[in-house]
């Protein structure tokens, strides 16, 4: 980018928030018009399903700061972009104006998935995306003594079940998994279920709904297990899709997201960047397979990133190697999670609350159950061996350290950890594409753990995962 | 709009009714805050130098709670 140009932001979340705060921390000096379809200005999303549903902050309290002395960003605030040209490099926003753009960045984030179904016409059907969603449920909750009900044991269903009996309201959570939370692993999935036990949240797992009763003051759910939920508001979050309907009709690939390169530049256009939970990049960190993110500190590390690479253009560009983060609080629990469990193939306890994920013999991701200390020495432990690479577009192989002198990690000493109840078979279903392109990472030699956090004598260092574990499925 | 407080600096809170202890400032910005085995929060509370000026921004844009307040002329709320 050159003096005068102009870079336009499609999305006011924290993505773009961040970008156009790091493109002034360059010094970038030509016109940022940032666009969203909100009528607010970025605001901290995470809130929603915690305290802003229970009424512990108000809508303005979520808003988000910017970090420098002057933004000068331009906002067109309540305007969703219809589409664009990436050949002409022309934004189209309604009643045909047009804004041309030397550089666009995509952060539109994601939209939560419909639920085939639902009745989202009935106003006690909502699901959990803006502030004005967040009010809207609390409006329910006010107009109707009956219990509130969540489908969909992710973080956000979790989350919202914890905020209901936080603030003494009966809830039900409704998923089809066999337990909440399973993609963290046993120690997390097991923990939540205990909390909503402790707490009287109603779990009703591996059911779905059959039908929708909605009636004038209330909606009824008949469950596959034959249950009958009359509920005051029903929240769905079920997952969700990217918003990426305004790039249909333009060469990139927006099957899932949009397909960028190591760079975060979009594949089929030029001067374009993608941030947050709608890049699908390969981490060079972990293997070349392109994958989205769907965490909030993603967000703010891939904005900044973009920024920075598209300010400087593609050829000096930086692959974007980030160690992904994410966090969650339910009841008075800190979950939190590093690296990429998704991919995955086994789980190993690593020590109290600490839960390892194995590929190939490599640690992957650590989940932590109310292990914030123990947690940041386990995100420095991962950062070692899995380093992100030199700024090459193929990364050399990093030079194996001569071998240990004793055999570490020999399969004898290791199966007593290995949790035996980890759901291949879900994993297998929600990850099975992305192990095509999986290529062996180097293996790191074994490192002794940090060692507070380990209890004394619970884990010899030698029985940490390794490259030795025997991987048999 | 900078603001401006008497014997001027760069100023570091953190909003003890937002702060759940996550310690990802501490990640973030190893110069200015200290998660302790105790669980405790630590941090400096003057920013003197560039380097842990911009850590402290860092920090304060990752923080899960957006409980990290930073005030001073190198900041605009």
């Amino acid at each position: 980018m050159a003096d005068g140009d102009r870079i336009v932001i499609v999305g006011a979340g924290v993505g773009g928030l961040r970008a156009a705060e790091r493109l002034r921390e360059l010094n970038f000096d030509g016109e940022i018009v940032l666009i969203g379809d909100e009528a607010r200005r970025p605001y901290h999303r995470p809130m929603l399903s915690k305290a802003l549903v229970m009424g512990a902050v108000r809508p303005n309290d979520t808003s988000l700061s910017s970090y420098i002395p002057d933004m000068d960003v331009h906002w067109r605030l309540g305007t969703r972009v219809s589409h664009v040209d990436t050949v002409e490099r022309v934004v189209h926003l309604p009643g045909g104006e047009t804004l041309w753009y030397d550089g666009l960045i995509a952060a539109t984030g994601v939209y939560p998935r419909h639920m085939p179904g639902a009745p989202r016409h009935d106003p006690r059907v909502r699901i959990m995306r803006t502030v004005e969603d967040s009010m809207a449920v609390r409006r329910c909750l006010h107009a109707s003594k009956k219990p509130a009900v969540v489908i969909g044991a992710g973080l956000i269903g979790n989350e919202f079940a914890a905020s209901m009996r936080h603030i003494g309201r009966d809830v039900t959570l409704v998923g089809h998994a066999k337990a909440p939370l399973h993609r963290f692993g046993d120690r997390v999935s097991s923990g939540i279920v205990h909390e909503h036990h402790e707490h009287r949240a109603k779990l009703s797992m591996q059911s779905e709904v059959r039908h929708w009763i909605s009636t004038k003051d209330t909606v009824g759910l008949h469950l596959t297990n034959n249950q009958l939920l009359v509920a005051s508001v029903v929240v769905l979050a079920i997952g969700s899709v990217p918003s990426v309907e305004w790039l249909r009709g333009t060469p990139l690939d927006v099957t899932d997201g949009v397909l960028c390169d190591s760079k975060l530049f979009a594949e089929g256009a030029s001067d374009m960047v993608v941030v947050g939970d709608i890049a699908r990049w390969p981490n060079l960190r972990f293997d070349e397979t392109p994958r989205r993110i769907e965490h909030w500190i993603n967000a703010v590390e891939s904005a900044r990133h973009a920024a920075e690479n598209l300010l400087v253009g593609h050829s000096s560009a930086k692959p974007f190697t980030p160690l992904p983060r994410a966090w969650s609080t339910l009841y008075d629990t800190r979950l939190q999670m590093a690296g990429m469990p998704g991919i995955a193939e086994d789980t190993v306890t690593l020590a109290d609350g600490i839960t390892g994920f194995i590929r190939d013999g490599q640690l992957v991701g650590v989940s932590s159950w109310d292990k914030p200390r123990a947690m940041l020495d386990w995100m420095a432990e991962l950062n070692r061996r899995l380093p992100a690479p030199d700024y090459v577009p193929e990364p050399e192989p990093v030079v194996a350290e001569a071998p240990a002198p004793e055999p570490v990690g020999v399969s004898s000493e290791v199966p007593v950890e290995f949790d035996s109840g980890f759901d291949q078979q879900a994993f297998d279903r929600e990850f099975e594409s992305q192990f095509a392109n999986d290529i062996p990472t180097t293996a790191f030699r074994a490192q002794s753990p940090p060692t507070t956090a380990i209890p004394a004598g619970s884990l010899p260092a030698a029985s940490l995962p390794t490259m030795a574990i025997p991987m048999g499925r | 709009m900078p603001i401006r407080l008497p014997g001027g600096g760069n100023r570091i809170s953190v909003d003890n009714d937002r702060c759940e202890l996550y310690g990802i400032c501490a990640m973030e910005a190893p110069d200015v805050f200290d998660l302790g085995q105790d669980g405790r929060l630590r941090f400096r509370k003057r920013l003197l130098d560039d380097s842990t000026i911009e850590q402290a921004k860092m920090a304060a844009r990752v923080c899960p709670m957006q409980a990290v307040v930073l005030r001073g002329e190198e900041f605009d709320g």
